[in-house]
């Protein structure tokens, strides 16, 4: 199924916290200073109700979203208030994929964590929570994985200042 | 503590007078906990596991990542789009060509800019070879753990010469960063394509000899099969993909299902098939299924270069693109089948000329994740082979 | 060195007085004993790398001397002058003992090794008995290294080593008990003798049909025994770093090393003494007719005399068995760049399950063939 098929599909199943649909689009020429924007469609889903919109998903037999193939966050600017959830689905069954992106608020980020439905998310998640400072509720082992225990701090946020020393290693 | 200890006047005091609360550490003598790594010669780098072993029974493994991490995903917010691609060669380095293509293709979907068939032809070309190369130190280093040293150096044998045509089209032996936005970095030299056609040749004779001293030795599948088995549900389950699934009996690949530059119409004139494991050994989905994935997909490869030898072209190599590259706004998601499996790259880019967003999805941070399931239960010389089996790049894990 | 001495004895020997006549046959036998061992490891750590080499299309040392045959000296070097480094927590007193243990016993095995059919270091009647008790007792040496070290890579090689080397002596020894009860004898000396028959081809692998599976099972039991590939799970460098001597560096390293050689010669001297006719070969038994081979001989007088004219079969008879020998060697190391390891289990399942029973049946058979043998043309 192509990306508008899987959106009608969606919608017709009532999938919990679907927002909306984000489609790649030309410059409008009428409107000034329009870049239009390029790449790949997503859905915006609510990042609350992320974890049932994963069920919908996975286990609806006309979307058969076997394989939760990456999640990660994004922090778009410094001064932008939200961080984004970025999912990305696999069906090998129907050969076709699904971007999914949610938004947080970066002030207290926190969502309940899709382990139970896909546990490939389960490194994924802790990578996120140690690089964006997100917290997943109900994640089976919220330790760091690429950082030390004892790091301080969200590397990956845009706002991030980078430590001047380590362990008395200056990093300068 | 345990009973006896505590009715010890020596222990008792002890206890007393470091405080109750102080003895956090529970002594425990059944098992065993071993740290694996991160220096050990079968953790292919520098990855830690900490295992609990009950003699020879691993009974437990955590895997501990981030010894090699790099910063590659910050870094990607801090360069400009042409000069990170110097960094994706570093994150799978026995990969890196791979790595290239992924991240350039990444950035061509957000560029939309059409690539010139010659040098699609000849990314096909490095990516399978590169793939060939990887393969082959998967299989070799696999029987280095397995205690086989010699097949070892016979797939270096033939690595050799692989590096040596990639040193001849760009110049370096591993971190080739060859294949940029918008093409390549030159044309291939004269007469390159007929010694790739003399590499496939003789590689198509010497493959043979890996399959029948290591692949089919006794030995080997005594090893290897019935141990690590990963089914169809854990695989899908866990994200895992490339040879992992195929070796679970999955029927998958991103060269054929999702077809990416002319994938398709190399599959369409049958040049190549993809193997999938049928648990010929032992259980299906276990190490032996996945290293014969490996060895199979060698050939497949060969075949594929071979037919990109057939119908090479004339023309020129890169698109025309600026020096300075301004991509438009968009995000854009491209996963391409790996020698390890799916490499994703996702790629924010507000229009500027640095990206606010370069996420790697390397395959064997996602393959990794199954080990703490797959290990407890095996002996301790079986967790070798089984971390061997998944064919981990430390350098991708952890980025 | 009987030979050695009886020279003394017949030169000076009635001037000197007893003490020191022992003082010198315990001086040049330890020394003897001590430099053939350190010939045979270097000389098998250099064939190890120039045979692993041509295997895997490589040429391995190069450099020192014509083709690196000195490259084992310059390691030997080296790893005198490197530093002795010993684990803080590790027990000092058996750490510094393992190694010595292990080689003296190796040592103590030598004795029992004839250097030709004349020529001998000790002619023990038990002498198999001797080589496999001495050659297990290496193992307490490996075991005490491994729980002295304090490392938990070194206990799993250590106690692999402790179970490998348990299950292995059984067929070891049964299948030795093969050619033992066909010769009639426990002494190498005599059982080499035996088989010069045929232009010294009699060898016992050729006189019973149970002989060649006794063979190959005694092979594989050595293999197991030396902890040679693919029974190298003591030290398998893939799993457990280097197994039981992971903390051990420089000289005391290398006499694991040294240990190691010479226990895959003293093996393969029993395989080629009990199945391969020792110092028999056509060669052995021609130079045995020209040159004589009495090496004493009683004179006109009465009176013991050496034999000088016998020496050049003496010479070649040892060289014959020191062939056999490195041919055994070769085979492993043949064996040990082809074959993967096995795991443990399967060690224990093969040593316990199959050797043992099959070397077992051996001796029935070859037990019965012998009787009908004798029941038949014994009259």
């Amino acid at each position: 199924m192509d990306f508008q098929a899987i959106h009608d599909r969606l919608r017709a199943v009532a999938a919990p916290g679907l927002v909306s649909a984000d489609l790649p689009r030309k410059p409008d020429p009428k409107v000034k200073k329009d870049k239009g924007r390029a790449g790949d469609p997503f859905v915006l889903v609510e990042a609350q109700r992320l974890v049932e919109f994963l069920e919908v998903c996975r286990d609806d037999d006309r979307l058969k979203f076997e394989q939760l193939i990456d999640l990660s966050a994004t922090d778009p600017a410094k001064d932008d208030a939200q961080l984004w959830i970025n999912v990305q689905l696999l069906s090998l069954k129907f050969r076709h994929r699904l971007a999914i992106k949610c938004l947080l608020p970066k002030a207290a980020p926190s969502m309940p964590s899709t382990v139970p439905v896909y546990r490939a998310s389960q490194w994924h998640e802790r990578e996120c929570a140690e690089m964006f400072g997100i917290t997943f509720v109900g994640h089976p082992d919220p330790r760091n994985i690429l950082l030390p225990d004892d790091w301080v701090g969200s590397p990956m946020r845009k706002d991030y200042e980078f430590p001047k020393e380590y362990h008395g290693i200056s990093c300068e | 503590m345990t009973r006896e200890t505590q009715s010890t006047p020596a222990a008792s005091t002890r206890v007393q007078r470091l405080g109750a609360g102080e003895v956090s550490v529970d002594i425990r003598t059944p098992d065993l906990e071993i740290n694996f790594g991160p220096q050990h010669p079968a953790t292919h780098g520098v990855m830690r596991i900490l295992m609990r072993a009950d003699g020879e029974l691993v009974t437990g493994a955590q895997p501990h990542l981030g010894y090699l991490h790099r910063c590659a995903e910050k870094i990607g917010e801090n360069v400009e789009w042409l000069q990170y691609l110097p960094y994706t060669d570093r994150y799978d380095y026995l990969a890196s060509m791979n790595n290239n293509l992924g991240y350039s293709l990444a950035v061509e979907a957000l560029l939309g800019v059409e690539i010139p068939r010659r040098a699609t032809l000849i990314r096909i070309i490095c990516a399978e070879l590169n793939r060939i190369g990887s393969h082959l130190v998967a299989f070799g280093t696999y029987g280095l753990d397995i205690g086989a040293f010699t097949p070892f150096l016979y797939t270096f044998r033939e690595r050799e010469w692989m590096m040596a045509l990639f040193e001849k089209i760009c110049g370096a032996r591993l971190t080739y960063s060859y294949i940029r936005i918008g093409g390549l970095f030159n044309d291939a030299p004269p007469g390159w394509f007929e010694e790739v056609s003399r590499f496939c040749d003789v590689f198509e004779q010497k493959w043979q000899e890996y399959v029948d001293l290591l692949l089919v030795n006794q030995i080997y599948v005594k090893r290897t099969a019935n141990i690590g088995i990963i089914s169809r549900e854990m695989a899908l389950d866990f994200g895992l993909t490339g040879t992992m699934v195929r070796g679970s009996g999955i029927d998958w690949d991103l060269r054929r299902d999702m077809p990416y530059m002319c994938y398709d119409e190399i599959w369409r004139s049958g040049a190549f098939k993809i193997p999938v494991a049928r648990g010929e050994m032992g259980a299906l989905g276990d190490c032996w299924d996945r290293s014969w994935v490996r060895v199979m997909e060698m050939i497949e490869s060969i075949k594929i270069v071979r037919w990109c030898l057939d119908n090479m072209v004339e023309g020129p190599v890169i698109a025309d693109i600026p020096k300075t590259l301004k991509v438009p706004l968009g995000e854009a998601y491209v996963g391409i089948e790996n020698p390890r499996g799916e490499l994703g790259h996702y790629v924010v880019s507000d229009g500027g000329k640095v990206s606010i967003r370069t996420r790697v999805r390397g395959p064997s941070f996602c393959n990794l994740a199954v080990l703490e399931d797959i290990l407890p239960g095996s002996l301790v010389g079986d967790a070798i082979a089984i971390i061997g089996s998944t064919d981990i790049v430390v350098g991708e894990t952890d980025r | 060195m009987n030979f050695f001495l009886e020279g003394i004895y017949q030169t000076v020997g009635e001037h000197l007085p007893m003490w020191l006549m022992m003082l010198i046959a315990a001086v040049t036998g330890i020394a003897v004993v001590l430099g053939m061992v350190s010939l045979i490891a270097m000389f098998s750590v250099w064939l190890e790398r120039k045979v692993s080499g041509h295997i895997q299309c490589r040429y391995g040392p190069m450099y020192v001397g014509w083709h690196g045959w000195l490259q084992s000296i310059a390691d030997g070097v080296k790893l005198l002058l490197k530093e002795d480094m010993i684990p803080r927590d590790a027990d000092r007193a058996l750490f510094m003992l393992a190694p010595g243990l292990v080689l003296a016993a190796i040592l103590g095995a030598f004795a029992a090794y004839p250097l030709s059919p004349g020529i001998w270091f000790g002619d023990i009647d038990l002498g198999v008995f001797m080589i496999i008790a001495f050659s297990s007792m290496t193992t307490i040496g490996v075991v005490m290294a491994g729980w002295a070290s304090n490392s938990k890579w070194t206990i799993y090689g250590s106690m692999r080593e402790a179970a490998q080397v348990v299950a292995y002596e059984i067929p070891l020894g049964i299948s030795l008990l093969v050619p033992v009860m066909v010769a009639g004898t426990f002494n190498l000396r005599e059982a080499s003798a035996l088989q010069a028959d045929w232009f010294g081809m009699k060898w016992f692998l050729f006189t019973n049909p149970f002989m060649l599976p006794a063979f190959v099972l005694f092979f594989i039991a050595a293999l197991a025994e030396t902890k040679r590939a693919p029974f190298d799970l003591p030290e398998a460098e893939s799993e457990l770093v280097a197994g039981f001597m992971t903390e051990y560096s420089g000289i005391r390293w290398s006499f694991f090393f040294m240990e190691e050689y010479a226990a895959m010669f003293l093996m393969s001297a029993l395989g080629a003494v009990f199945f391969l006719g020792g110092f028999e070969s056509p060669l052995t038994h021609f130079a045995g007719e020209f040159f004589g081979r009495d090496l004493v001989v009683v004179g006109a007088g009465g009176a013991k005399e050496l034999n000088f004219a016998a020496i050049p079969y003496h010479l070649v008879a040892a060289v014959t068995l020191i062939a056999k020998c490195f041919f055994g060697v070769f085979l492993m190391m043949w064996l040990r760049w082809t074959l993967p390891r096995v795991r443990i289990d399967q060690v224990m399942t093969m040593g316990y399950k199959y050797l043992t029973p099959l070397s077992l049946l051996c001796v029935l058979g070859a037990a019965l063939w012998e009787a009908g043998k004798h029941a038949l043309f014994a009259s």
